[in-house]
């Protein structure tokens, strides 16, 4: 059945798929996430502040996010970036952003929202008496977030937080509407040059499949090992 | 000397008032139990001593330092008032050493070293020492509460709240936290106490507060309330708690 397909192109391209492709995709999946991350919890935090105008404009900003196609998102942010960073900066002309600038911005404004909404789960899942207890210690709000509420929070939400983050390696392949080379990118340049789209494309699902697959398995090993210390 | 004072201390829910003029105090060296039905508002009135739940009418003043005034730093304050909670409120992501340290070290800018040391001395003081490295979760709830209490000693509190600090625990262990308890009591430790173990009020509370629906109804010196309470409220309620 797979008579006339070329699957040697695979193996003569993969340095090029690896090398720059899946180092650009696992690159920009990591910062992603970490900034992601970093941002989504101060969003969470805005969201659960008693200041009204803080979590209202917090709310507004995840749920603008997850209202917007991403794919639209990348679109906006690769013109947008440009201008926006030169406003920053005060100048006139729109600032030079690589597109990989251009992605990471893209993605960890994208994706805070999303784990913004997790990381307001896991602060609400922590129980008011350890706020308390912080508080009558003599902790103020900022040492209480971050000895007591955050560290919990992140321990119960880590499972979900990594499952989202699978999401996003997944998502980070629709940088390739911008000819970006990301591990997808990599692989349609080789399909398109070579004229092996079907080989190239299924290589890329079965890549794409296995990594996520692995990832999640560890994802649930972890989840019974972070358990905090229980009853022996 | 008054170490605590409340005077005239209302607060609200909406339109729901908890807590109606609520006139106490408690003396340094002082221990003051609190008594009540249960929603009558004590956790409530303990909480506003050191501000964790705020009051709209009123003042409270511990040591002089008044709680509602807005200047006042509030975590300084707390940091000088001890709490033990129902339910222990250990940090459970943290050793027992761990959770003894960290506001020494984060408020008090006590060094590491100096903070261990206290923290051992508080946890053998409540019979704990050799639990300092495991994790909350691996104690059981006596020894969790006993920790709690350690807790807030390490700080060098000028006094302590308790609220309901063994009504979440197996019977066989409550009698070890009321020693702690009744220790710290006889050694002079200024404490305010919600609770309805009654044989702990008859050994070492100088004076009982009986609440019921947000209003202090009895305040008296142990003896009388438990001789004679003036309110029909009061006698009812101890009838009813000292049956069983
Ligand atoms: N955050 C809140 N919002 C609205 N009502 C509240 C809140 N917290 C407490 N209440 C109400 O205030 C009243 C007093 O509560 P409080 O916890 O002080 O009572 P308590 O005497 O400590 O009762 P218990 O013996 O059950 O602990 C109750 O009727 C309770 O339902
Ligand atoms: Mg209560």
């Amino acid at each position: 059945m797979f008579a006339g397909f070329d699957w040697d192109v695979i193996w003569r391209s993969l340095p090029y798929l690896f090398r720059e492709g899946m180092t650009f995709t696992l690159t920009l999946t990591a910062l992603a996430m970490t900034l992601g991350v970093v941002f989504g919890t101060a969003l969470a935090m805005m969201r659960l502040s008693a200041f009204k105008v803080l979590a209202a404009v917090a709310g507004a900003y995840v749920n603008l996010m997850r209202s917007v196609p991403l794919v639209l998102v990348i679109f906006w942010f690769y013109f947008l970036v440009p201008w926006i960073g030169g406003w920053l900066i005060g100048a006139r002309q729109p600032i030079q952003v690589g597109a990989f600038m251009s992605s990471v911005v893209t993605f960890t404004l994208f994706e805070a929202a999303y784990y913004c909404e997790i990381m307001r789960a896991g602060i609400q899942s922590i129980p008011r008496g350890q706020v308390w207890a912080g508080y009558a210690l003599g902790l103020n709000y900022r040492q209480t977030m971050a000895a007591i509420v955050l560290p919990q929070a992140f321990r119960n939400m880590l499972p979900v937080l990594l499952t989202q983050t699978i999401i996003l390696f997944q998502d980070t392949s629709l940088v390739y509407v911008l000819s970006i080379t990301d591990f997808l990118g990599a692989a349609s340049k080789v399909a398109q040059r070579d004229g092996r789209l079907v080989e190239m494309y299924l290589f890329v699902a079965v890549v794409y499949f296995i990594i996520s697959y692995l990832l999640s398995h560890q994802v649930r090993r972890l989840q019974t090992r972070l358990a905090v210390p229980g009853p022996a | 000397m008054a170490m605590i004072e409340m005077n005239q201390v209302s607060k609200w829910y909406g339109a729901f008032q908890v807590l109606k003029d609520c006139t106490t105090g408690v003396d340094k060296g002082e221990v003051v139990v609190v008594c009540g039905p249960s929603g009558s508002g004590k956790s409530t009135l303990i909480k506003c001593v050191n501000a964790l739940e705020p009051f709209q009418q009123g003042s409270i003043t511990v040591d002089g330092v008044s709680v509602g005034d807005p200047r006042t730093d509030l975590p300084r304050l707390r940091a000088r008032v001890g709490m033990v909670f129902q339910h222990f409120e250990l940090f459970p992501h943290m050793s027992v050493v761990d959770n003894l340290t960290l506001a020494q070290v984060k408020v008090l800018d006590r060094s590491r070293e100096e903070a261990v040391q206290r923290a051992l001395r508080y946890l053998e003081r409540v019979g704990l020492k050799e639990h300092a490295p495991r994790y909350p979760g691996q104690l059981s709830g006596g020894q969790q509460q006993r920790v709690a209490i350690a807790r807030a000693l390490a700080m060098d509190p000028i006094a302590m709240l308790f609220d309901e600090p063994t009504s979440a625990l197996d019977p066989e262990m409550i009698n070890e936290v009321l020693d702690v308890m009744v220790e710290l009591a006889t050694e002079g430790m200024t404490m305010m106490v919600v609770t309805h173990e009654m044989g702990f009020a008859r050994e070492v509370a100088n004076r009982v507060i009986f609440m019921d629906r947000g209003e202090i109804v009895e305040d008296a010196p142990k003896d009388d309330f438990f001789g004679k309470p003036r309110s029909e409220r009061a006698a009812q309620f101890l009838s009813k708690i000292l049956r069983h």
